[in-house]
């Protein structure tokens, strides 16, 4: 398969993970990537040389992963816990422990915490200079509604979507409660949620095809600039198939963003305008994440089956960093001004 | 003796004058004559004589010769006795004393040959002294004549000469020996400084000479190569100084940074040896490899580790401080400076141009400044706090008046009876409250000289505003009062042509459903009342809230009053379709779903009803696009469905952009193309997308949809993991 899409689905990762990947970052700072997966790895490779600099084994799966720095990064993992890496010296220390499988981790460089989110149904904050002290890291614990399935960070703003289409949006600095307390606009299963680069709102994708935009303004200004759309579905032969959105990536730099579906394409929006401004060529499998680096000239995209259909045989899965065209990800101007 | 001699003699002259009678005889026979034989005898007699001459010529020679030898012995031994510094053993003897020349040579030559004999041997012992003068000479590298060749003078062989020579010998093998152990002592000097500095000391002294390296051979002891050693010393002298002072100036720093960070004793203890060295001297430094290049380096890396913690923990510090600062300000209401010096200040740190403790400072300072300020303040904030939760009260209180139910007899009806009489009693005192603000704020904006603001906004122009609207209010409600009592004459009228009393409530019954979707946000109305929006947070806005910031759209709410939402909608709605002639078709999306006529659980099946319901609404709605124009400010009234309220359907646009007339947009191409689509913005997901036909929806295996769809939802990572909640848990989620 690699050998068919070489050039149009970019370059394709030597070594990739063996097993489904669950989440891989651009770092902020150069073109690492770091990726975890479901064979209880989480590897750091430099997208750039196209090397693997690094493996860290885990006990269990890791569902998510972030970078602390250039040089460490923290893991979400089916046993429990938060982990650590140090990436020179491979040095790793657990941060803490949820009740349950952690699935999304994120670091706030405003805050300087860590923010995990498990099904235990809670969201906990570390600080991780706690050094390896167990429980020493453990800022707070905050119950959720349900188990927590996707969080996202924009400046001191920490949305929180979970099971039960419950979304809580946070202040980093008063976690005491939500700010706001809100229901997705989707009727479905949450998939995915991504803060705007600018900090007015958050993208929310859920299992059906679908992606809401919505506002933090709660003015009546500002909620009636919300909206959903339909994507990655297919119509054949009366047959309509409906595929969940797995991914949501805003580009750094004109705040468009990509999406990643079950139907294995990656399709690039602006949200202002309302439009699509690109659709790449179809991968092997499903999109379970997609990254881009900070400059915004790579995408980095994980093609990778992400069980939507049960235990069943599949592609193998694979990592592609693309680099970007402006003309795919700059917003066009209108073809005709509103009069 | 003599005897013999004259014998000889005899013997002799017998012969001659028997030779001479046997001449004459021969004369006589022959006859020769006198003369002739006078003549003959005269030759004979010459030759004879000169026979006689002859040997006594050699004889005298021969003496002479002996003389001189006797002579020549005694001047030689007089020279070797002189040159050796004896006195001449051989006196000599009278020469009168009769001794025979040869007797006196016999007796001089033995001396001779003893003295020469004894000469050759002190020679050769001044010759051996000499060699090894000469060698350590060169050794030392004095030598200044020719090395290879040692002249012995011969005119002075004396023993005092000899002591002399054996004196300076020995002074010269003292001299070696001191060199020899002064370049032992410069080479362990040298090796204890190659130790401390980690430097390879046989390279070093191959340096300064090979031989010096040689365990073996002799040592080159010369001035050039100890004054290199010595250079050699001074130089890595030089060095480890430098170097310590490198080290303890490190060692310095490396302690500053461990008090300001309390760095763990474990972490320190690895640099002991570093930090014990900080006050020792020069020769105090011993330990192998401590000033060494790498050793340095090794410190010097932890330092700058050390150095970069601390930088990264100074800028914590400065976040953590400012986000103390801005949580300070939060709490007070006061307006932070400007977001971006946060950046800046980071990023000045990072580039280095600032220095954080500097910055940290200025942060304290603002901190403290800023406390202080929220202290002088707090009286006023807390008058402000008890002002802004009566004006919600009365904004409550407002909406609740307006509620014609208020007082049928529910649930929890007597709490919010109480507190309605509790608002009451704030909002009468309001105005006091107010005056009693705006006095106290002029007090403290004249004792200050600078405004009192108020999340920004200057709080005394809140309370004017507040006032204004107040008074707007009065008016309005007066308005109102008078209207009423118009109505009630008009209706009096009436009654009396009629007979018939028409019921208050039906005027008020357009404001039913807003107050459905915002009032209470009790989840059972929500839920029956079918609000587009489950937040109820953003509808507040409708509600009168009687903060003046709120004024703007309070206004517009007065002014659209009895209209309902479905007016903003339709305007909005027709919006739309005024651009839908443009080829880029546009559509507003005010509220974004329609709510399903009964709440459903994400996993639970649509029931046909429902769906045929709602596919009927939704190809009506589609109709409604296609008839685009105008008409759909006509249509809208005739779908006044209990489901669904017109607000939320003005609001829809249909669920695919393809069936617009114009048909302009690109339906998602499977090929990549820059040609911008228009996203398919339908917002009601389940009924548009699950027609009762075919659609599928991905959610994963279908068994695994069913055994849960009655119980609890579950990612595909949950299920992947074998991620069951505890059956309490399912069973809360079950009641709930």
């Amino acid at each position: 398969m690699t050998g068919v899409l070489p050039n149009s689905a970019g370059r394709e990762l030597s070594n990739p993970p063996s097993d489904g990947i669950s989440n891989l970052r651009f770092s902020n700072h150069s073109d690492n990537l770091l990726v975890s997966s479901w064979d209880r790895t989480v590897r750091l490779y430099d997208a750039s040389a196209n090397v693997l600099r690094g493996e860290f084994f885990h006990g269990g799966p890791v569902l998510d992963c972030c970078f602390h720095d250039d040089s460490s990064g923290f893991s979400a993992c089916v046993d429990n816990t938060v982990r650590r890496y140090v990436f020179s010296s491979g040095k790793e220390d657990i941060l803490g422990r949820h009740d349950a499988p952690v699935c999304c981790v994120e670091y706030s460089y405003a805050a300087g915490q860590v923010i995990t989110g498990s099904w235990d149904k809670t969201l906990k904050c570390w600080d991780p200079r706690g050094a390896s002290g167990q429980e020493r890291a453990l800022v707070g614990a905050y119950p959720q509604p349900e188990r927590v399935y996707s969080i996202s960070l924009v400046g001191h703003r920490l949305v929180v979507a979970t099971a039960g289409r419950h979304v809580n949006v946070y202040d980093l600095r008063n976690m005491s409660q939500p700010e706001q307390k809100r229901e997705s606009s989707l009727k479905h299963q949450t998939r995915c949620v991504r803060c705007y680069p600018n900090g007015t709102g958050f993208a929310l994708s859920s299992v059906e095809g679908r992606v809401a935009m919505e506002f933090f303004d709660l003015s009546e200004a500002g909620q009636a600039k919300k909206y959903a759309f339909k994507c990655h579905r297919k119509s054949e032969a009366g047959r309509d198939t409906v595929y969940p959105v797995n991914a949501i990536a805003f580009h750094p730099v004109y705040g468009t963003f990509a999406t990643g579906g079950c139907d294995g394409y990656v399709n690039v929006w602006d949200g202002n305008n309302k439009k699509r401004l690109y659709q790449y060529t179809k991968y092997p499998t499903s999109i379970a994440a997609l990254s881009f680096s900070r400059d915004g000239r790579l995408l980095a995209v994980a093609s990778s089956y992400t069980f939507e259909e049960g235990d069943r045989p599949h592609e193998p899965d694979a990592i592609f960093v693309r680099s970007i065209n402006e003309v795919e990800v700059k917003p066009k101007p209108r073809v005709c001004p509103a009069p | 003796m003599s005897n013999l001699q004259t014998d000889q003699l005899l013997q002799m002259e017998t012969t001659c004058g028997s030779l001479l009678y046997e001449l004459q005889i021969i004369w006589n026979e022959v006859g020769e004559s006198d003369a002739e034989r006078d003549k003959m005898l005269l030759e004979l007699e010459q030759e004879c004589l000169e026979v006689y001459r002859r040997k006594v010529d050699q004889a005298n020679r021969c003496r002479a010769q002996l003389r001189q030898a006797i002579a020549d012995s005694e001047a030689e031994l007089a020279t070797i006795c002189s040159a050796m510094g004896e006195r001449p053993v051989h006196i000599r003897q009278c020469d009168q004393s009769a001794v025979s020349l040869k007797e006196e040579l016999k007796a001089i030559i033995p001396q001779l040959e003893e003295m020469q004999k004894r000469k050759c041997d002190r020679k050769n012992q001044f010759l051996e002294v000499l060699e090894h003068i000469q060698k350590i000479s060169n050794e030392i590298g004095r030598s200044t004549d020719n090395p290879s060749k040692v002249v012995v003078d011969e005119t002075d062989l004396s023993l005092r000469k000899l002591e002399e020579l054996h004196q300076q010998l020995h002074a010269l093998q003292k001299e070696k020996s001191d060199r020899l152990k002064q370049v032992l002592d410069h080479l362990n000097t040298l090796n204890s400084l190659c130790l401390v500095l980690g430097m390879d000391f046989k390279q070093t002294i191959n340096e300064v000479h090979p031989s010096l390296d040689d365990s073996e051979g002799t040592k080159n002891i010369s001035n050039d190569t100890i004054e290199r050693l010595a250079s050699a010393i001074q130089r890595l002298r030089k060095v480890k100084i430098e170097r310590m002072q490198k080290l303890q100036d490190l060692a310095t720093t490396m302690l500053e940074l461990w008090n300001l960070m309390d760095t763990p004793i474990e972490e320190q203890q690895i640099f002991q040896n570093v930090t014990c060295n900080i006050a020792a001297s020069e020769h105090e430094i011993t330990e192998q490899n401590t000033l060494s290049v790498e050793f340095i380096n090794y410190v010097e890396e932890e330092v700058s580790r050390l150095e970069d913690l601390k930088a990264s923990k100074m800028k914590e510090l400065v976040l953590k401080k400012r986000s103390e600062l801005e949580e300070i300000c939060r709490r007070t209401h006061l307006v932070a400076e400007a977001d971006g010096a946060m950046e800046y200040a980071i990023e000045a740190i990072e580039s280095g141009a600032v220095d954080p403790a500097s910055i940290l400072e200025q942060i304290e300072l603002q901190i403290a400044r800023v406390k202080e300020e929220a202290f002088s303040r707090k009286e006023i904030l807390e008058k402000v706090e008890k002002w802004l939760t009566a004006c919600e009260e009365e904004s409550w209180l407002e909406e609740y008046n307006r509620d014609d139910n208020r007082y049928n007899a529910g649930r929890g009806a007597h709490l919010t009876l109480k507190r309605a009489e509790k608002a009451r009693a704030i909002v009468n005192k309001l105005p006091a409250m107010v005056d009693a603000l705006v006095s106290k704020v002029t007090a403290w904006e004249r004792e200050r000289g600078i405004e009192f603001a108020y999340d920004g906004v200057r709080l005394l122009s809140m309370l004017e505003e507040y006032n204004i609207l107040r008074q707007e209010k009065e008016q309005e409600r007066k308005r109102q009062r008078d209207q009423k009592k118009l109505q009630g004459q008009l209706i009096a009228e009436q009654e009396a042509l009629f007979g018939s009393k028409p019921s208050p409530m039906k005027l008020q019954s357009g404001k039913k459903g807003p107050r459905m979707s915002t009032g209470g946000a009790s989840s059972r109305r929500l839920s029956l009342g079918g609000a587009m929006l489950q937040t109820p947070k953003p509808d507040l806005s409708h509600s009168t809230k009687a903060t003046p910031r709120l004024r703007p759209n309070k206004k517009s709410d007065l002014l659209s009053h009895n209209q309902d939402d479905s007016f903003a909608a339709l305007s909005a709605g027709r919006r739309g379709l005024d651009v839908a002639g443009l080829p880029v078709k546009k559509h507003s999306f005010n509220a974004s779903e329609i709510e399903s006529p009964m709440k459903r659980k994400p996993f639970s099946p649509v029931s046909s009803a429902m769906l045929s319901k709602v596919n009927n609404t939704t190809n009506f709605l589609e109709d409604l696009n296609k008839v685009h124009g105008g008409t759909l400010q006509k249509t809208l009234p005739s779908n006044n469905t209990p489901l669904t309220t017109p607000s939320k359907l003005s609001t829809v646009t249909d669920d695919d952009e393809n069936r617009t007339p114009k048909g302009m947009p690109i339906h998602m191409p499977s090929t990549p193309s820059t040609i911008s689509v228009h996203m398919q913005t339908a917002t009601t997901p389940a009924p548009a997308t699950r027609p009762t036909t075919t659609a599928t929806v991905l959610f994963g295996a279908k068994t695994i949809e069913e055994e849960y769809e009655e119980e609890v939802e579950y990612s595909f990572e949950e299920r992947r993991a074998g991620f069951v909640l505890p059956k309490t848990l399912i069973k809360t989620i079950v009641q709930a």
